[in-house]
């Protein structure tokens, strides 16, 4: 019995000493061998199909000294600006290829936990990412919530653009992709839904574009600035075109992706309180009526004219925004009929309607899309008029 | 003789059964094959999930107190009886390396990467196997707290993810043939409904014999419920990537973010399959344990617990060389596999008692 008390007592110490050595697991992995991937670049050469990555990674000490010295992303050291992030980049036949060029120059492994956009260069869009999206779909570290974004040029190039409020640039952009959707210029796509976009035979993905302009600072310096410019269009995984800027918004009241936002008429600027939108597929005698039913509520910003306000100046500006938004959606429509890309999802939401139809229609869907008839019905609103009910200065 | 001297009841019980159903499934919903109707095909697999429980608890209301093994040496005599409890133990067996090849797997791909899987398996199984030690009631006890634990977290997870759906990702319903819905459907009765055949070792601990059934009735059903909603809620978040993700529900949690602040939280879903796997895993092994000490005849089932769990890792390891080869056993192999175990012997092994007008000496003979 006293011999059996010994023993446990052994054990006990034995098996506090193998917990110290056990502590954590084979993986664990120490911030200073990491580096933290904020936005990763990806370029598509045309012709041979090689790939060049892109990262934009965090100099951790570099954030943390600026946030001290309380100057963000304006930080100075010596005069020099702070640099907050590191661009590295390689040349290679796939990306995992890129990863092991890579290790010849990085000293850290590169880490994607923390990525906040991926950057595709304009041709390697066109080219096709069908690349990116498998190796994302396969690697368990890839998150299903990072932004999407198509660069007007190549995507090494706006991933070195420092700018704004941020200190790192990967985060505003994102924050610039992120803020444009809410108030509804242009979408903000997640890595989830381009592959969900993708995994429909017939929607088209989209994702914003960003393009670079120069401007001239306090002393002539020009400074590099980074803003949204436009939607692109995927057919498939390849780039087909580009929605402009009032087409991007025809598609989000299209796709009940508006919230809030500006609304600007002849006669008034109105800001968006409300807004939802239905998308109503019918077939009739063979042919496919697609009826987008939008409901918008608003209040009123500024009126451009003298009058006092009265039910009939209401009611107008009423019938101006609903006309406005029509044509905002019309022209989406017609961009998408001449691209022949489906970015609203109209197939979809006949598949949803029609299920045992839609088994002929979705093989020939292409030849049918630019022929769909496409009805917009807009009721607006106007809740508010601000504080004052007459004009200041009459005419 | 008495192998097993702890007492179960019925709320325990209920919670050990809910707690076995979400097992692995909870990760892997069931009913996948049925695209983006895989929740109607889970609500099917409920449906012969009830079916298969009324069997095997109508089997232990005719012979109370006594586990399958014991049942199936009354009803088929000495040698018959021992090769149906053989393959029943086997059964038992091989879905516990079933269940740890997946929690493993599981683990590798998408927590611990560089973790060896031996080390992964032999932690889980000593902590199983010290438990299945103490005992059925100890590991109905643990059911209690882990099953509440886990409820918990499967709300809150659905709450938080309550922003991210989007219902027309479930529409059309019924948008597959109605073969591979039925399939499907089978298939989330095999995994993980019918698996509950393995309380036949389990429900003769029961301190009120008779409160058996609706324990197992009303697991079932609230397990079922709860992957009723988890699979419906995954295709909505998810879209057409819940249909060819191996892992759809931890993929959901990615997809989590409160305010940009709660977020990056799918490693509770990882706590999920660890501590349900570690129910399920717990009372298979305790089947296995119980069952051949039983048949032969042994004191005490404890000296069997280590060896059989080695042997259950050491399949584990060996069985499948990849994932996809997983994936395809579940979806493909394991409905037909499983149903001679799971409808086959609970039902041939009813008829064939009331034919033979068994037991003649009343139920309640210890």
């Amino acid at each position: 019995m006293k011999r059996l008390k010994h023993c446990k007592i052994y054990l006990a110490i034995l098996l506090t000493i193998i917990a110290l050595f056990l502590s954590g697991c084979w993986d664990s992995r120490e911030l200073d061998k990491l580096s933290i991937v904020s936005g990763l670049g990806w370029d598509i050469e045309p012709d041979t199909g090689e790939v060049t990555l892109t990262y934009q990674s965090i100099i951790p000490g570099e954030i943390a000294s600026s946030a001290g010295n309380g100057g963000g992303g304006g930080g100075q050291k010596g005069g020099e600006p702070l640099r907050t992030i590191q661009l590295d980049s390689d040349t290679g036949s796939s990306p995992y290829d890129v990863l092991s060029r890579y290790t010849q120059h990085g000293s850290r492994i590169p880490f994607y936990q923390h990525t906040q956009v991926y950057v595709f260069g304009w041709d390697g869009a066109e080219h096709g990412i069908y690349g990116f999206l498998d190796t994302q779909a396969r690697n368990p570290v890839a998150r299903p919530n990072v932004l999407m974004v198509v660069s007007e040029k190549k995507a090494s190039d706006i991933l070195g653009v420092q700018d704004g409020m941020e200190s790192i640039q990967a985060v505003g952009m994102a924050d610039i992709i992120k803020l444009s959707a809410a108030f509804s210029k242009y979408p903000a796509i997640t890595l989830l839904e381009f592959q969900n976009r993708i995994m429909s035979k017939t929607t088209a993905p989209i994702a914003p574009v960003i393009g670079i302009f120069e401007e001239t600072g306090v002393e002539g310096e020009k400074i590099k600035k980074i803003r949204i410019n436009g939607t692109a269009v995927f057919k498939g995984d390849k780039m087909i075109g580009k929605l402009n800027e009032r087409q991007s918004s025809g598609l989000l009241w299209a796709i009940d992706k508006v919230e809030k936002g500006y609304i600007d008429i002849p006669e008034a600027s109105l800001e968006i309180v409300k807004a939802k939108s239905r998308m109503v597929p019918e077939l009739r005698d063979g042919s496919i009526i697609i009826t987008i039913e939008i409901d918008e509520e608003s209040n009123l910003l500024e009126y451009k004219g003298h009058q006092d306000m009265n039910p009939d100046l209401i009611s107008k500006m009423e019938k101006a925004q609903a006309e406005e938004i029509e044509s905002q959606v019309k022209a989406a429509v017609q961009k998408s009929f001449s691209l022949n890309a489906d970015v609203f999802g109209f197939g979809e939401a006949v598949h949803r309607k029609y299920k045992k139809e839609w088994k002929a229609l979705e093989p020939k869907w292409d030849d049918i899309y630019p022929y769909l008839e496409v009805a917009v019905k807009v009721k607006t609103h106007v809740n508010e008029i601000g504080d004052v009910n007459k004009a200041l200065m009459k005419d | 003789m008495l192998l097993e001297k702890g007492k179960v009841s019925g709320f325990q019980l209920k919670a050990l059964v809910i707690g076995f159903v979400f097992g692995s499934s909870v990760i892997t919903p069931p009913g996948i094959v049925a695209g983006h109707d895989a929740w109607i095909a889970v609500f099917l697999g409920l449906m012969e999930g009830l079916l298969i429980a009324w069997i095997f608890t109508a089997l232990t209301r005719q012979f109370q107190n006594k586990t399958i093994v014991e049942i199936n040496s009354l009803v088929y005599g000495k040698i018959l009886g021992t090769c149906m409890s053989a393959l029943f133990i086997w059964y038992l067996f091989h879905l516990g390396s079933l269940v740890l090849d997946h929690y493993v797997r599981f683990f590798n791909l998408e927590v611990y990467p560089a973790t060896p899987k031996t080390i992964i398996l032999v932690l889980l199984m000593l902590v199983c196997a010290s438990t299945v030690g103490r005992g059925i009631e100890v590991i109905a006890r643990c059911s209690l707290i882990l099953t509440a634990f886990i409820l918990l977290i499967v709300v809150s997870d659905t709450l938080l993810l309550i922003p991210h759906i989007d219902l027309n990702n479930l529409l059309p319903v019924l948008d597959v043939p109605a073969s591979q819905l039925l399939w499907a459907g089978h298939g989330a009765a095999s995994f993980p409904f019918g698996e509950t055949a393995a309380f036949l070792m389990v429900l003769a601990f029961l301190n009120k014999s008779e409160s058996g059934s609706s324990a197992i009735f009303g697991g079932l059903l609230t397990a079922g419920f709860v992957l009723i909603v988890i699979t419906a809620r995954n295709a909505a978040v998810l879209g057409g990537l819940a249909t060819i993700s191996n892992y759809p529900s931890y993929l959901a949690a990615q997809v989590i973010d409160a305010g940009e602040i709660f977020t990056r939280v799918e490693v509770v879903v990882a706590i999920n399959l660890i501590t349900m796997g570690f129910l399920k895993i717990s009372v298979l092994l305790y089947g296995t344990v119980l069952g051949l000490a039983q048949v032969f005849n042994f004191h005490s089932y404890r000296p069997l617990i280590l060896p059989v769990g080695i042997l259950m890792v050491i399949v584990a390891l060996t069985e499948h060389t990849n994932t996809f080869e997983m994936i395809e056993f579940i979806n493909k192999s394991y409905p037909v596999y499983a149903v001679p175990f799971q409808i086959g012997i609970p039902l041939i092994t009813l008829v064939v008692a009331k034919l033979r007008k068994l037991p003649q000496t009343g139920g309640n003979q210890l």
